[in-house]
């Protein structure tokens, strides 16, 4: 029998959008100090240098001016990185990248700091930089980097791949090139540190992890863990970007120095500079298939741009490769990832990890082959695609959730009719496209991924979540009141998530890969049981009724004789005895060690896919090249909706994302600067978007999942460029195997 | 550079502030008026709307006005919205159609809305997309913002 | 940003006197002056803000001529039923320029000083062979508008100086005249190429005027003079056509920038001041009957 769910799949207002809508959530950069000084960062003008000298005598001199901090005055580590330490909180002896942190100026004004800049004079010696991870990837380029300039060199094979290509009747080869893109978060990077009276420091910060964050800042500053107290501020996006400490770590500093408050904000030109974006890559894929369809072989030879400092690069290398089969069953694979260093700016965690550039190749290539072998490109897909116990190359054994490829398929080959059914405009090439899609869930096998949330069910009857993980913007903290809500069998209203903050909440560890509902979620459904569990001892004490004769059902205990006592009754007489009713709940993701392969490093593989598929249709004016995006459906299987305007709004935001990669967004260099506006970096508008638009959500139920629920902040951009490249192939013949697809690429104007 | 004195009106009230000229709307509202529901996304040059402000009836970059150009001007931000402590129907409609996801871009817009359904009662979707193409958003792919805008238009002519 | 004295004249003699302070130059609207000034590339010791002269913000006919205040906003001129009746490009090219709350605030004088080679105002204002009045506290003089742009960013305009408005003859009998637009994207788009025609036809349907303006492919917005001329006197037709696109791909001299390649642009030019003269005839044949 199955319950008719109170609150699961509905489309509950998130409780923050009403501050948000009237201007008075507190982002990090509004929120008000006492005594607030300024800080701002001298940055490399340089993409590539020696740092011969550092006189900072003449900004010391001007008006305002607390303190200078360079390499030297840092106490503490000096080096941080999320995986691997390598990138100096400021720079010492070398410069790697255009905007590398070199000084942090601490003054009373914004205003007095930035004059102050002005007269710091660092003398540089360049050195010529290197921008091509292909090249750096020689050994004969200069390393930049003590242990060379390949980072991750990632080696994953299965099958005999000579034998498969000769099995192969059709053998084709391309080679993809991705640009490098920002996440684009509507906040720049801010922090906000104060110096407390106890030489404690708190740090509001706009991030996806601040529990590594405090760990960081303990480590620079040398200060106790303990002594460092991070508060997550509401988050103006993220998307990857955000899995950064560099700037609340420099905020802190500046605290540490003058022992008062120090904010720093990054404007936009730095942070396109300063913080992590999508690793660019050049991918050469080589696929074999049968006569029938039937892929026998693949062979991919990849590098990946990670910028000049490691950041989650090695994890992206990973993912990348893992996808590289995208949602199809392929006998024979051979990989060589590279991760390589270049004096670009930093590659990290953006949004997809490492999927959106590896699904371009496969998606792409997929099309073509059908093409060749004369096949439906639907038809080849149903071929190849992955059932449930299938082993993928990885020796990973996908479960029954793959069921919801041939239902996205089905609903490929529908909307496609439809879509083909239109009539062009006047003078216009019309094409339909699609693409389909797998992103992994999780850190990854071996990685520790414990996610802790917390329950206090208060004296009013409210129960106050306790989020180990901050919710980015994209509504983490509204799934999981729905989730504790319908747990506890109670109105959503009635619940509600608290701020981050390292002195009390637990720790859910960092928001990202796809998994933190799920994680949260399998906590709080726990973390619900137990607090019934202690609701009914504490009850039993207080009505002198045995446990077990007790029963909790939708905020009420019954009592034997079947009358109910609201549960707040019991919660607010233990108050009275400083009683905090309250439970808190680990849960690990899951790698069952019988199915989960050991043979390959950290951090792979993953084990639970989310899958998807999106169907373009683009008008081509056929002089021009111009592309418009005209009628667009994505089809994706969340496993089960928690938040419905939270899955659709997931789904419509990352397709607007995906569709910026496929058309506008590169982030190129120029000479002596990259890209670095948005005058000159263009992100979608709302005139950009396709008018008709169709969410299709399927719920294949995930067995580990709260209610089935899956992953969905990252599959959304996943399909998308190859579903509008196979769309713009299909209405003019060209393949463009270069992001983004401009009319100059179209037209063969450019390369 | 000799600092001037602007009054204008803000959000209905007189204010009178003291700056340097080189000074934009967008940071006098922030920094010295305590008022920071109007957002710096863009770096001030006019690219993302989320500055956005009402002047004399009309959407406008804050980040683009030097404060002295607002002497005697009628200026709305966000925070002007909400009268008597109530949302004003387009923050309702954006709020229930669920158009706010970081919530960010969410002033600019609901402002840049404002303006919009102030002249054109009932837009087109043309219109509307028209009317929030120079406000930026990275979370919602405007879908939803569009559907707020219908939603707040049909309400207003069903009263 | 750097400092400077502010000043805000409400009258047109305020104006001048206030801009005939040696390092004084004029605001607007602020939407190029603005980023600009925060990059640095744009420097003023004294800004004069002359949005408060309400006399420069008109958009008159005059009888001979249509006058356009320099202080009209874009969306003032989108909204004027006048500019749409003499002159559609131009209702066009300020539709497509930023989006509206760049529209509410740039104005058509501040877009014809910044003299971008891509502006969009300007193209319509050239194929009308616009004259500007300028004035300053020594005078004034009229200079045309093709004369006043100089180069990316340069303009004739003296130091003390600033544009009163902009007048153009009507087109009269059967004509048309038609802006088109290549943006990167649909939204807030700078104009990779644009172009902008104008045609007259007489009683016979045969081209009596035929007026160019190109865009974004050399320093300045041009006219294309020879492609012009190779119209004049000729009846309409699809090889007329081409083959004034061809002659205009020799008169453009566009780069490759971070928008666009110079290859790209001589091709999308070429098939823009085609489709702009075939839009500009059917306009003009409409317009006769």
């Amino acid at each position: 029998m199955t319950e008719i769910l109170k609150t699961i799949g509905k489309a509950e207002i998130r409780k923050d959008a009403w501050q948000k809508a009237a201007g008075k959530a507190l982002y990090t950069a509004d929120i008000p100090a006492n005594n607030l000084k300024h800080g701002v960062v001298f940055r490399s003008p340089h993409h590539y240098a020696r740092i011969l000298e550092v006189d900072t005598a003449d900004a010391l001199k001007m008006p305002g001016v607390l303190q200078i901090l360079t390499a030297e005055d840092i106490p503490g580590d000096k080096i941080f990185g999320p995986l691997v330490p390598d990138q100096p909180s400021l720079a010492q002896e070398v410069v790697r990248h255009l905007g590398e942190p070199v000084v942090l100026i601490i003054a009373e004004s914004r205003k007095e700091a930035l004059a102050a800049r002005e007269k710091i004079q660092v003398t540089f010696e360049p050195l010529t930089p290197v921008f091509d991870p292909v090249l750096a990837a020689k050994p004969d380029t200069p390393q930049l980097h003590e242990d060379g300039n390949v980072i991750t060199e990632l080696n994953v094979q299965d099958g005999d791949i000579e034998r498969g290509f000769e099995e192969a009747d059709i053998v084709l080869e391309e080679v993809y090139h991705l640009p490098r893109i920002s996440p684009g978060y509507m906040e720049p990077e801010t922090s906000l540190a104060v110096w407390e009276q106890d030489n404690s420091i708190t740090v509001w910060v706009s991030s996806q992890h601040p529990f590594t964050d405090q760990g960081f800042i303990a480590a620079a500053l040398d200060l106790p863990v303990s002594s460092v107290r991070v508060k997550s501020s509401v988050i103006g996006g993220a998307f990857g970007g955000k899995e950064d400490s560099s700037l609340s770590i420099l905020a802190a500093l500046g605290a540490q120095a003058v022992k008062g408050a120090v904010k720093l904000v990054n404007n936009r030109r730095e942070s396109f500079l300063a913080h992590p974006k999508r690793h660019p890559a050049q991918i050469k894929y080589k696929l074999g298939a049968k006569k029938d369809g039937s892929f026998t072989s693949l062979k991919v030879e990849a590098y990946l741009d990670t910028g000049a400092y490691s950041s989650y690069g090695p994890a992206v290398g990973m993912i990348f490769t893992e996808t590289l089969t995208g949602s199809y069953k392929i006998p024979n694979v051979q990989v060589d990832t590279y991760v390589v260093y270049t004096n670009s700016p930093i590659s990290g965690a953006m949004r997809g990890f490492g999927s959106p550039q590896s699904h371009f190749a496969v998606e792409s290539m997929v099309d073509l082959m059908a093409e060749e072998l004369e096949m439906d490109p639907i038809r080849l897909r149903e071929k190849n695609i992955l059932h449930p116990g299938d082993k993928i190359f990885t020796g990973v054994i996908i479960n029954e959730t793959a069921n919801s490829l041939p239902i996205c398929l089905k609903n490929v080959r529908e909307i496609i009719q439809r879509f083909q059914a239109i009539k062009p405009s006047p003078g216009k090439k019309a094409g339909v496209g699609f693409a389909l899609a797998s992103q992994s869930m999780g850190l990854g096998a071996n990685v520790p991924d414990d996610s802790t949330h917390r329950l206090e069910w208060a004296p009013d009857g409210r129960i106050l979540i306790h989020l180990g993980s901050p919710d980015l913007g994209q509504g983490l903290a509204t799934a999981a009141e729905q989730i504790t809500a319908e747990s506890l069998g109670i109105p959503f209203d009635q619940v509600v998530t608290l701020e981050l903050d390292t002195l009390d909440s637990p720790n859910g560890n960092v928001t990202c890969a796809s998994r933190m509902t799920y994680m949260a979620g399998n906590a709080l459904i726990d973390a619900s049981e137990k607090l019934i569990q202690q609701l009914l001892i504490h009850s039993s004490r207080i009505l002198d009724v045995p446990v077990k004769n007790l029963l909790y059902k939708n905020g009420q205990v019954i009592k034997p004789d079947g009358s109910k006592v609201p549960a707040v009754e019991f919660v607010s007489r233990l108050a009275e005895e400083s009683i905090v009713l309250c439970s808190e709940s680990t849960f690990s993701f899951p790698y069952p060690e019988d199915t989960t392969p050991q043979h390959l490093p950290i951090g792979m593989p993953h084990v639970l896919f989310c899958f998807g598929a999106q169907v373009a249709r683009v008008e081509i004016d056929p002089e021009l090249g111009t592309v418009d995006v005209t009628h667009f459906a994505a089809i994706h299987d969340v496993g089960k909706v928690i938040s419905q305007a939270g899955v659709e709004g997931q789904i419509e935001g990352g397709v607007a994302t995906g569709l910026g990669y496929a058309l506008y967004e590169t982030m190129l260099q120029k000479g002596d600067r990259w890209v670095d506006s948005f005058t000159e970096y263009l992100l979608p508008t709302a005139k950009d978007l396709p008018h008709h638009y169709e969410n299709i959500i399927l719920e294949v139920p995930e067995a580990s999942g709260p209610y089935g629920a899956k992953g969905i902040g990252e599959i959304t951009l996943v399909p998308t460029a190859p579903a509008i490249a196979n769309a713009v192939y299909d209405a003019v013949g060209v393949r463009v195997t270069k992001l983004p697809i401009t009319p100059e690429r179209i037209l063969g104007f450019a390369d | 550079m000799k600092p001037i004195e602007v009054i204008f009106t803000l959000n209905g009230k007189d204010t009178r502030v003291s700056s340097d000229p080189n000074r934009t709307l967008l940071e006098v509202l922030r920094n010295d008026l305590g008022l920071t529901g109007t957002k710096d996304a863009c770096g001030g040059e006019g690219e993302c709307g989320a500055c956005t402000v009402i002047l004399n009836g009309k959407p406008v970059n804050s980040c683009l006005l030097f404060i002295g150009q607002v002497m005697g001007q009628n200026i709305t931000t966000i925070e002007g919205l909400s009268e008597k402590g109530d949302y004003h129907p387009i923050q309702k409609a954006f709020v229930e159609a669920g158009a706010v996801q970081c919530g960010y871009c969410t002033p600019g817009a609901v402002l840049a809305s404002k303006a919009l359904l102030d002249n054109n009662p009932r837009p087109s979707d043309q219109e509307i997309s028209d009317g929030l193409s120079g406000n930026l958003c990275r979370c919602t792919g405007y879908k939803k913002m569009m559907d707020a805008i219908h939603l707040a238009a049909e309400r207003h002519s069903n009263d | 940003m750097q400092g400077f004295d502010y000043l805000r004249p409400e009258t047109i003699s305020e104006l001048k006197k206030d801009l005939s302070n040696p390092g004084a130059r004029v605001l607007a609207g602020g939407t190029d002056i603005v980023p600009k000034m925060r990059q640095g590339v744009f420097s003023a010791s004294i800004l004069v803000d002359a949005s408060r002269v309400i006399s420069l913000d008109f958009i008159e006919d005059q009888g001979k001529e249509v006058v356009i205040g320099a202080l009209t906003t874009h969306q003032k001129l989108t909204d004027s039923a006048l500019i749409k009746n003499v002159n559609p490009a131009l209702t066009a090219a300020a539709e497509s320029v930023g989006c509206i709350q760049t529209r509410c605030r740039g104005t058509l004088g501040g877009n014809i000083a910044n003299a971008s080679p891509a502006a969009d105002t300007i193209p319509p204002l050239l194929i009308y062979d616009a004259d500007l009045l300028l004035q300053s506290l020594e005078g004034e003089r009229i200079l045309p508008l093709e004369s006043f742009l100089k180069g990316p960013g340069e303009t004739a305009l003296k130091p003390g100086e600033f544009i009163h408005s902009v007048s153009f003859s009507p087109l009269l009998g059967s004509w048309g005249s038609v802006f088109l637009k290549i943006g990167k994207r649909s939204g807030m788009a700078i104009s990779v190429v644009n172009g902008t025609a104008a045609i007259v036809l007489d009683d016979e349907g045969m081209i009596t005027n035929a007026r160019i303006a190109l865009g974004a492919v050399a320093p300045t917005v041009i006219r294309c003079r020879e492609t012009e001329k190779s119209l004049i006197g000729k009846e309409p037709s699809p090889e007329l056509f081409n083959n004034a696109s061809e002659i205009c791909r020799e008169e453009i001299t566009p780069i490759t920038d971070i928008r666009s390649t110079e290859e790209y642009r001589i091709h999308s030019a070429a098939v823009i001041a085609r489709r702009a003269l075939e839009q500009a005839v059917d306009q003009a044949r409409e317009r006769k009957n």
